[in-house]
């Protein structure tokens, strides 16, 4: 029996996202919450393989106390197991830090066969942990599945990326990373939902661990966020007067001026 | 006293605006234009199980409370009021009171293939000469050995052309000179159930409303609900119930008119400024805003009074006057907030409009709504 594990997140909805200005981090209070975008790609993934192969389908994340409600919108997808891992001592982890916790919530499951997740958080952005965890436990990492089979333990999928594919082939467990628009994720089921609230939600936190020395997300993070700053992007209007040959001509100017290099100047004129 | 939803209840309107969203968005202007429902919908709302929302699991539903309902048809209604129709008289009036006053035999015959969607269902009651007076009805069934065998035509049937188990109300008369009002099921291909055209109407176009006429149907006595002179009570009964779906179905039309509103008039400038910050425009979005939440919570409070299993006539009727009432004028100030614009068929501000006024009429009229409100009054209901 398969038993599969995704990895998911809670992050504000992008809807409405503002910064603290004294701090420079997101507001979290009173936004709206909503599973990682990139993460549902990784659920629809793990429940199309569980309904193929059979098996079992536990979501996991870690994060405060409400993002139970993630997990129990993993469950109303059809998701049978979930796990969140929260403490105060995690807070602020980075995405070292994150691995590090994640690595022994691992350890201490044993036996796992597939760990999916998405590319990257919509909050954060990084993409580090399927790279960092799948080094972290040892076990290989598939990025850019195509096509994919299970049989006897081994995994067979295709990968593709840009100009090139490749087939390759590989002993379970591994890490699976999925990318952006790879499946199309099932909406919820309304009978999903009052299932979903009649499960039991696993909790670990920093006690359910052995080795807690080096957990400790607010000062043993490498990683600082320094300062996050919401982009503004202004069009600037600029009116380019004269005859037809000196409107081009000023026109190239100031592509030149804006670092456009190689413009053609054919016969065109 | 909490005016909070459940952690549950609100994951039910997350999911069903993200689906409503996703797939109703795109197809109800169609829907309303072509005056045609694409059967492909069907499947889709199966999926997610929207034809079986407070069925129990044993018959294939999602066994939800019927806030969760409200919720439900609200958040489809935003989006499509014609599905929201569909879905609030196939999963109130045609699955409730096979639910609720079926024999095991017909739950079972029934319930699972109406949870699925795979048989839609339906309740008609009106008539040519009877509407508001629901007792004038004259389809009658007469007791022919076992059976009864009827005749008679319904009207304005909602879910008339693709639902396959209809509730009717019907005359009868039995072989010892018994008469009265019974409700039956029929179905579809049963002998001498005729659909008739699809009519043209000013909303709700994308449900396909049409008349039945029923020439000599064999009924049998397993095909009847209840007992049979219950039938007038079943009805009522189940209008009840009917009635928050309807007055969901008219909230969701008008949070769809309120929030394109409060969109619009930030965006709009006029005499160099969003016409949001002119107090004729803000007072009426401040308008909008209290009649939704004032309806919001009364058809919260009905559907909360069903489930504690209180009477709820009185609730359900002046929560389905008031959100009808508040979606015709809402929506109607939407268009005239948005001005030329929302006259214009590129928005669906004029849809939401049209849409909005038959929640006044169908499953009784606001007039009928105030005569159930002042009966209970009347009778020491305060």
């Amino acid at each position: 029996m398969l038993k599969i594990f995704v990895l998911i997140k809670q992050v504000p909805s992008l809807h409405n996202l503002q910064i603290d200005k004294q701090t420079g981090t997101l507001i979290r209070e009173g936004v709206e919450n909503i599973i990682n975008p990139d993460d549902l790609y990784g659920l629809e993934l793990g429940l199309s393989l569980k309904e193929q192969y059979g098996g079992e389908i536990t979501a996991i994340t870690m994060g405060p106390p409400q993002a139970e409600f993630a997990l129990r919108e993993c469950l109303s997808m059809g998701v049978d197991k979930s796990l969140l891992i929260t403490d105060e001592q995690f807070a602020y982890s980075d995405t070292l830090q994150t691995t590090l916790v994640l690595k022994e919530t691992f350890h201490k499951i044993k036996d796992y066969d597939i760990i999916i997740t998405g590319s990257q958080t919509s909050d954060s952005s990084t993409g580090q942990i399927p790279f960092q965890l799948s080094e972290a436990l040892d076990i290989p990492l598939i990025t850019d599945i195509f096509t994919m089979e299970i049989e006897n333990n081994i995994f067979k999928c295709h990968r593709n990326f840009g100009h090139e594919s490749q087939n390759i082939s590989v002993e379970l467990p591994i890490l699976i990373r999925v990318r952006r628009h790879f499946n199309e994720p099932r909406h919820i089921s309304l009978s999903g939902i009052k299932r979903a609230f009649e499960k039991e939600i696993e909790f670990n936190d920093f006690n359910t661990f052995n080795c807690p020395e080096y957990l400790d997300g607010c000062n043993k993070s490498p990683t600082n966020v320094v300062k996050t700053e919401k982009i503004v992007i202004k069009r600037k209007n600029e009116i380019i007067e004269g005859n037809f040959n000196e409107k081009v001509q000023k026109l190239l100017k100031i592509m030149q001026e804006h670092g456009i290099e190689r413009i053609w100047t054919g016969d065109m004129i | 006293m909490n005016f909070e939803l459940t952690e549950q209840q609100k994951l039910v309107r997350r999911s069903v605006r993200k689906f409503a969203e996703e797939v109703l968005a795109p197809v109800a202007p169609t829907f309303d234009r072509e005056a045609k429902y694409n059967g492909y919908i069907v499947k889709e709302l199966s999926k997610v199980n929207l034809f079986g929302i407070q069925l129990p699991e044993k018959y294939g539903g999602a066994d939800l409370d019927s806030i969760s309902y409200a919720i439900t048809i609200e958040e489809i209604s935003r989006i499509c009021a014609s599905t929201g129709l569909m879905l609030s008289v196939h999963n109130s009036v045609g699955a409730y009171p096979i639910y609720n006053w079926g024999t095991e035999e017909q739950k079972e015959r029934y319930l699972p293939d109406i949870a699925t969607g795979k048989k839609i269902s339906g309740f008609s009651w009106t008539e040519p000469n009877a509407g508001s007076d629901a007792q004038g009805i004259e389809c009658i069934m007469v007791q022919k050995g076992n059976d009864f065998v009827l005749n008679g035509s319904k009207i304005f049937v909602t879910n008339g052309a693709i639902g396959s188990v209809i509730l009717i109300g019907t005359r009868y008369k039995t072989n010892d000179g018994q008469n009265g009002i019974a409700t039956i099921i029929l179905e579809k291909d049963m002998e001498g159930y005729e659909i008739g055209q699809p009519e043209d109407k000013m909303g709700v176009r994308g449900n396909i409303t049409t008349s039945l006429y029923f020439n000599n149907i064999r009924v049998p006595k397993e095909n009847i609900l209840g007992s049979l002179n219950d039938g007038f009570r079943i009805a009522m009964q189940t209008l009840d119930v009917g009635r928050i779906g309807i007055a969901a179905q008219a909230l969701g039309i008008a949070q769809a008119a309120y929030e394109h509103s409060v969109e619009y008039s930030k965006g709009r400038i006029q005499f160099k400024r969003p016409i949001s910050q002119f107090q004729g425009i803000s007072f009426k979005l401040a308008e909008m805003s209290t009649k939704i939440d004032a309806a919001r919570l009364l058809i919260y409070r009905a559907a909360f009074m069903k489930d504690t299993k209180k009477r709820f006539s009185k609730e359900s009727a002046m929560c389905k006057y008031y959100a009808s009432k508040i979606a015709r004028q809402v929506t109607q100030e939407a268009i005239q907030i948005h001005g030329g614009y929302g006259y214009m068929k590129d928005l669906p501000l004029e849809r939401y409009y049209r849409d909005a006024k038959v929640t006044e009429i169908y499953e009784g009229t606001s007039e009928i709504m105030k005569l159930i409100i002042a009966q209970q009054i009347l009778r020491g209901n305060l």
